[in-house]
């Protein structure tokens, strides 16, 4: 993918009346959630490649949360809205980079990874861990990813839905 | 916390399996199990014969 030129390794901000999305294009592993998701909202193919205006605030922070990395995060503008987020919001600041965090002194629980093994579908892998692929080597806090099982992926390591097409089945 | 072997790490291995180790609750929606293994690999190719762990099919 063509690198954004204005781009630097500190990331980009972008910003709608009730909440603010970072982009750290270096954390990108293209897992593409979110433009499958919104490309109203992400769209590679265009400059900016965020458009806050595309969609509504609860569905920008849906699909944020749904990116394995830190590449996107997500606060709310209103700061002490931020206190009271929650860990199913794994793409908030305060979970996902927590050095943009205003109070960092969190709350980040201590439990057991959750390794789930979906019906006929991929690995979804849930909590702090650390996760090695390809030469890369990540420490995820409260992170998610969902892993290909059936082996079709068009985005290995991680699932994009093709077991279903392929009609994967466990036994 | 104290436990030696808390941290997990999940290891998508090049051609193979994924290695995960560490304290986990593995939970099987379709055998309906839940187990805390210490150390497991799961099928990544889709062929093996127990799934959802390797049993080494990727390599034939």
């Amino acid at each position: 993918m063509e690198r954004d030129k204005k781009s630097f390794s500190g990331g980009r901000k972008y910003r709608n009346d009730d909440i603010t999305v970072y982009w750290k294009p270096d954390a990108c592993v293209h897992a593409s959630y979110c433009y499958r998701e919104l490309i109203e909202v992400f769209d590679p193919g265009r400059r900016p490649w965020v458009d806050m205006k595309g969609s509504t605030t609860e569905r920008i922070i849906e699909v944020v949360d749904m990116c394995p990395t830190e590449a996107l995060s997500w606060k709310w503008n209103d700061e002490p809205r931020n206190k009271n987020v929650g860990p199913e919001h794994t793409n908030h600041i305060k979970y996902r980079r927590p050095e943009l965090s205003e109070d960092n002194e969190d709350l980040i629980p201590e439990e057991p990874v959750s390794v789930k093994i979906m019906r006929d579908g991929p690995v979804v892998i849930k909590g702090d861990f650390t996760f090695i692929y390809s030469g890369n080597r990540k420490e995820m806090k409260a992170g998610i990813i969902s892993l290909c099982r059936c082996g079709n992926s068009h985005h290995l390591p991680f699932c994009d839905g093709m077991h279903r097409k392929t009609g994967f089945e466990d036994k | 916390m104290t436990e030696k072997k808390r941290e997990v790490t999940v290891e998508v291995i090049d051609g193979g399996p994924i290695k995960i180790t560490g304290r986990i609750v593995l939970k099987d929606l379709k055998r309906d199990t839940e187990e805390t293994p210490g150390e497991i690999y799961l099928c990544r190719c889709g062929r093996s014969k127990t799934k959802p762990f390797c049993d080494d099919s990727h390599n034939k």
